[in-house]
């Protein structure tokens, strides 16, 4: 009971950037074409040149798949300490409902496909301004209104989301589905530096209210006992958590299990202090992201997994496995 | 409460103070003055805004109306923090749903004095150290706290209170539903901090005896308003007691008790 109280952070961490290291070269190596390392590294002529060529081209996406699952990472640790729940996850509060109703809408509307990205963005922003404000009660953010406010807006979204599908053309329906499932294969640098601010700013909120996160995780009464302006922290957490996993979904679609799975197994390992779990979780998020999409590029190559489903195959045993082996 | 304290400052003063809870009104206008270094009973019956004059007092809920002074300034134009340096609040029962390690709570005492919340400076760990040592809990530090007994829990938050080294303490009912032996050690405990360091302490809570026993002074409340205070002996009499609960209350072999039950017949052999 003791290490599970106190934890291990220094090993996490060490532990996660080994991870990451090893999923970022796996991710540049292994696809339709497997890259050894000697060729990509010293290789000389056409061999080494063909190895370097694909290599730049897979680097943009290992980084999109770090970012992404880092930011979902981040914003279901900060949602589970906030809201006192471990099954919270970022999808829970209606933002992937907003913006993949968003990007549908927007394909629907002959919108060109660049900018679904910012229509993504707009639907979870929308959408997370609505579940704030049906949440609100007296004044204050209630926190049990915010997990209801969430579901309603999941439901009506993918009943919106439903009822487009149906009516959309085919290559709509195509942009909707990739929404849908979560998709890296159009990653380019270009998402990527759109991307990093917005993931930045939102880490850097929940970094910043990261000691006050650990006050609110034993109750809100507690927090406010001890000077914490709750209503301010939670508006803050609130809206930077909606911010990651709306940057990310804008970007990759619809992600499951990372926001879910990577906190719960770095807490089981480094505690639950937020100033260290937060940027392990980050960490651990982008190892994990980038070795899920190296899996579902490397299982049925040339052909490509849905990263979604790959995450979800992988993470509900894996989660199972966890739920089985604790106390 | 001592004859001179209409004399001196009070501590704590309260003026027309009203709060909502939800939506119906639990202080309606509350009066009351709580002298500096006195245990202070706060009696009265479950929607009688007991509880929330402690949040109010706490800062976890806003008063919709009157005034609330500490040593005779006003303490909501006070920055939030000053107010968690001067005033420690021990919640009635929390739910802690992760694992957390004893004396990672009692550090968050230090919270209100620490640089963005994040205190964990030797200095700190020291202090919070001393705290559960004076608390009885010492050997519970590495222990996760979500898995103690209640009896624990309540002298950890204890702990947690003297290590935010505050003038005053609220505890919100601390000894309900303990055993008589955890009651009784919670009851120990902090009854030797007070002798020790004087704080001024109000403590909610729903037994009369108790509060004959060790408050200084009571604070009976009836519909969020003082129904009366003072000294333990001048307000728990049987009059103000049927007032305040509305059952008829009599001396027995504990002090005054509720007398709705009738006494068991004598067993006939």
């Amino acid at each position: 009971m003791t290490s599970g109280a106190a934890g291990r952070p220094r090993l996490a961490l060490a532990g996660a950037l080994g991870l990451l290291a090893g999923a970022g070269l796996l991710g540049i190596l292994v696809g339709g074409v497997h890259l050894s390392l000697p060729a990509l590294w010293s290789g000389a002529g056409a061999e080494g040149e063909a190895a370097r060529l694909v290599a730049s081209i897979r680097l943009p996406r290992v980084a999109l798949a770090a970012l992404v699952g880092a930011a979902l990472s981040l914003s279901g640790a900060a949602m589970q300490a906030l809201l006192k729940n471990p099954l919270a996850d970022p999808f829970l509060l209606g933002t992937s409902g907003g913006a993949a109703a968003g990007a549908a809408l927007a394909s629907l509307a002959g919108i060109s496909p660049l900018l679904s990205p910012a229509a993504a963005f707009a639907g979870a922003a929308a959408s997370s301004v609505a579940v704030a404000a049906l949440a609100r009660r007296g004044g204050r953010l209630d926190l049990q209104r915010l997990l209801l406010s969430g579901l309603i807006a999941n439901a009506f979204f993918s009943a919106l989301l439903l009822g487009v599908f149906s009516v959309a053309s085919a290559s709509a329906a195509r942009t909707m589905l990739f929404w849908m499932m979560g998709s890296l294969a159009d990653a380019s640098f270009g998402k990527v530096v759109a991307l990093l601010p917005w993931a930045a700013a939102g880490a850097a909120v929940l970094l910043l209210y990261a000691a006050r996160l650990n006050l609110l995780a034993v109750g809100e009464d507690s927090a406010a006992a001890l000077g914490v302006d709750t209503e301010r922290a939670k508006r803050q957490v609130f809206v930077a958590a909606s911010l990651l996993t709306g940057a990310a979904v804008a970007f990759a679609g619809i992600i499951g299990f990372v926001g879910l799975l990577v906190p719960h197994a770095v807490r089981a390992v480094a505690g639950n202090d937020q100033r260290r779990l937060l940027p392990i979780c980050a960490v651990s998020g982008a190892a994990l992201l980038v070795a899920a999409d190296a899996l579902s590029r490397a299982v049925f190559a040339p052909a490509e997994l849905p990263i979604g489903a790959v995450t979800a195959t992988v993470g509900a045993p894996l989660f199972a496995w966890m739920l089985l082996r604790e106390p | 409460m001592s004859p001179d304290a209409s004399s001196g400052t009070p501590r704590i003063e309260t003026r027309g103070l009203r709060a909502l809870y939800g939506r119906t009104e639990a202080l309606s206008g509350l009066d009351a003055r709580i002298p500096a270094g006195e245990i202070v009973a706060i009696l009265g019956e479950n929607g009688s805004g007991k509880s929330t004059l402690l949040k109010v007092l706490a800062r976890i809920r806003p008063p919709s109306g009157g005034e609330i002074l500490l040593d005779g300034a006003p303490l909501l134009s006070q920055p939030r923090r000053e107010t968690a340096r001067r005033v420690a609040y021990v919640p009635q029962s929390v739910e802690l749903v992760f694992p957390i390690r004893a004396l990672d709570l009692v550090l968050q005492g230090r919270a209100p004095h620490a640089r963005g919340f994040s205190a964990d400076s030797p200095e700190d760990r020291a202090r919070a150290l001393d705290a559960m040592k004076a608390c009885d809990v010492l050997d519970l530090a590495e222990r996760d706290a979500s898995a103690l007994s209640g009896g624990e829990t309540r002298r950890v938050f204890l702990a947690r209170a003297v290590a935010q080294e505050a003038e005053i303490w609220l505890l919100d009912e601390p000894t309900a539903g303990l055993d008589p032996r955890h009651r009784l050690e919670f009851l120990d405990v902090l009854r030797r901090r007070h002798l020790e360091s004087r704080r001024t302490v109000l403590l909610v809570t729903h037994e009369v005896d108790l509060a004959a026993r060790i408050a200084d002074g009571v604070l009976l409340l009836r519909r969020g308003r003082t129904l009366a205070s003072g000294p333990p002996d001048a307000v728990l009499t049987v009059d103000n007691l049927r007032r305040a609960f509305d059952v008829e209350f009599r001396e027995g072999p504990a002090g005054l008790q509720a007398a709705a039950l009738p006494d068991r017949p004598p067993v006939v052999r």
